[in-house]
């Protein structure tokens, strides 16, 4: 090392000594993602980048970075945790293409010494943290909406997402227990519509001619949209679709409530998550007593919120909130 | 050579069989609805399949497995550069096509140049298609312009507009290679590529056209089904890989090469769309979906193939 690195690098340890007083300033946090294919994933990656960065600039943290992999394998992302642990990353925070495909590899973290923190797509492993999103209390909720609105009941149709991923499992599963406490409702017909406009308007399509009447949609999100044209191009009345924060989807429902009134319902997890998975992990790094199971809530709008989240919803993308540290603490300190 | 002796007989009487099938659930009601829903729908599936078609005829070991990636990076670029202003919708139509283009030689370079197989050429091409896609836009889904979706959601007498764009291409298709040289040079070039190289046939000129034009019929295909359901999706081509090639075989074209059958891709984009429709109406799970919709493609594929043998 030559004389003049020496002095920048003491020149720099100074710096961050003088400047930075969060007991994390020296700690690295690496995100690892299966998969950035959809508009989704996109804001997510958007705002932990947005989150991490301003993070590093005010010296809470030494580094945030984000690492997608390209197949959405389990198999790669285990490799990819294990280069993070090689890397001496202080913390990862993960969104895991399995619940249990990647324990091998956060238990090798955690025996290094790795915080892990996972969201979204969480892992089973204990040594890891959960932010896990309730996502049957999201199927229920829907049918408790629909039952306030339409309280003589009548048929659904189900869009569901991905068949064989545990989220739909879930989202679908709520909402069979609210119908079956809400017996004035029937599900008479149920696609796949893999969380895709396109995918669900054509699902929606070719089932339409073979039900009844409609009087409601529950969907998973990111299916609302392709919904609505199904109907439209079938000629049918646009039943009460649940809705799950897509941009396009808010714009449509704001379009029809100026036309005729409609009223509806969104509700979806906040790509944001992934801010609150940071700061839940700086929370770690910090010395915090984090409880391993901690629940994230969702975003809903509402007829009254309508106009507000479409006009802090970019084009094209999904409504959105940015997770403070604040926000992390008062999760972490409700789920003590 | 009777009528049961064409290997496309068989994709048409299965759609119609799926399509009997969910008329009797209702009773004869929304056959019209039925129908429309499967043109519309069956057209993107036939548009990429003919293309496919295409590259599959250059024989064993042919195969463009970039189609969805193509189709996202086209309608993202083209949906971006129209931004939804009205006017642009050839303008965009020339961005898709000029992608599509690009993507083509880009595959066909790939595979000439380096010596790759077809697969792995376009397969790693594909990752880089989708990069592209992801970099140029991040995921925003852009409205296409009101006129373009007016028309890719439209009807002209009754049938859907991008039917009649997909019934146009099929019959294109056809006349090229029933009735054109360039045809019969695609057909020898899959029949055995030494014997038509020997016979003056400009074989790698027929391969890079080939390519090309797979690229431009999935470009294409994307640019209409962003324009048809509201925007371009980063995921908007997954499920037309599989789809593609299936619409090939079920149609009854060889999958060795050297035959192809474009009735055939129709029948079975139609049969693909109906198949799904009849099994969600029946209230089957996904499960049980997955696995009919696998059986009943083998059978019609072994009931295709062997009348074929038996001629």
């Amino acid at each position: 090392m030559t004389n003049s690195m020496m002095l920048f690098s003491a020149a720099g340890l100074a710096l961050i000594a003088g400047l930075a007083e969060a007991d994390t300033s020296g700690k690295r946090i690496a995100l690892s993602n299966n998969y950035a294919g959809n508009s989704w994933r996109q804001a997510m990656l958007e705002t932990f980048e947005s989150t991490g960065k301003q993070a590093v600039a005010d010296g809470v943290v030494a580094a945030a970075d984000a690492y997608t992999t390209s197949e959405n394998q389990a198999t790669e992302q285990a490799a990819q945790i294990q280069n993070m642990i090689l890397q001496g990353y202080d913390a990862i925070i993960l969104n895991a293409a399995s619940p249990t495909a990647l324990n091998g590899a956060v238990k090798e973290a955690c025996d290094a010494g790795v915080t892990v923190v996972s969201f979204d797509g969480i892992v089973t492993e204990p040594c890891a943290w959960r932010i896990a999103v309730d996502f049957a209390a999201m199927g229920r909720e829907e049918v408790d909406y629909l039952a306030t609105r339409l309280p003589d009941g009548g048929n659904l149709l189900e869009i569901r997402g991905l068949a064989g991923v545990f989220v739909d499992d879930e989202i679908s599963k709520g909402i069979h227990e609210g119908v079956a406490e809400h017996s004035q409702f029937d599900i008479v017909g149920s696609v796949h519509g893999d969380w895709a406009q396109d995918v669900a308007q054509k699902a929606v399509a070719g089932i339409l001619p073979s039900l009844p009447d409609i009087v409601g949609v529950v969907t998973q999100g990111g299916d609302g949209y392709g919904t609505a044209q199904a109907f439209r191009a079938a000629d049918r009345p646009t039943p009460l679709i649940v809705l799950g924060n897509r941009q396009d989807e808010l714009k449509w429902w704001a379009e029809q409530r100026d036309a005729n009134g409609y009223e509806t319902l969104s509700l979806s997890i906040a790509p944001g998550v992934a801010s609150l998975a940071f700061w839940v992990a700086q929370q770690v790094l910090d010395g915090e007593d984090v409880a391993k199971e901690l629940t994230v809530p969702f975003l809903k709008i509402t007829q009254d919120t309508l106009d507000e989240a479409l006009a802090t919803t970019p084009e094209g993308s999904v409504a959105n909130v940015t997770y403070s540290l604040e926000d992390a603490q008062q999760v972490i300190a409700s789920a003590r | 050579m009777t009528i049961l002796a064409k290997p496309w007989l068989w994709s048409w009487l299965a759609a119609a069989a799926a399509f009997a099938l969910i008329l009797g659930l209702t009773g004869g009601r929304g056959a019209g609805e039925l129908a429309y829903a499967a043109l519309s729908f069956g057209a993107f599936a036939a548009i990429v399949g003919l293309g496919q078609m295409l590259v599959i005829t250059l024989g064993p070991g042919n195969v463009d497995l970039s189609i969805p990636a193509t189709m996202t990076l086209a309608a993202t670029l083209a949906l971006k550069a129209m931004g939804g202003e009205p006017g642009t919708a050839f303008a965009g139509l020339a961005i898709a096509l000029g992608v599509g283009a690009a993507a083509g030689i880009a595959n066909y370079a790939l595979i000439f140049l380096l010596r790759l197989p077809p697969i792995i050429a376009t397969l790693a091409a594909s990752l880089v298609y989708q990069s592209l896609a992801i970099w140029s836009n991040r995921g925003l889904r852009i409205k296409p312009p009101e006129g373009l979706a007016d028309f890719a959601t439209g009807r002209f007498l009754g049938m859907p507009n991008v039917a009649w764009v997909g019934l146009a291409l099929a019959i294109a298709v056809w006349v090229l290679l029933e009735r054109a040289v360039a045809g019969r040079w695609l057909l020898a070039t899959g029949q055995n590529l030494r014997a038509a190289r020997l016979a003056g046939v400009p074989v790698e000129l027929v391969r890079a056209c080939t390519y090309v034009a797979v690229a431009m019929f999935a470009a294409l295909t994307g640019y209409l089904l962003a324009s048809f359901s509201g925007g371009a999706a980063l995921n908007m081509g997954a499920e037309y890989l599989l789809m593609s090639i299936a619409v090939v075989v079920i149609g009854g074209s060889s999958i060795a090469g050297g035959n192809s059958n474009v009735p055939g891709v129709w029948g079975a984009a139609l049969f693909m769309f109906l198949v799904v429709s009849m099994l969600n109406s029946y209230g089957a799970g996904a499960g049980a979906r997955n696995v009919l919709t696998g059986a009943i493609i083998i059978a019609i594929v072994i009931a295709a193939s062997t009348r074929r043998a038996r001629t």
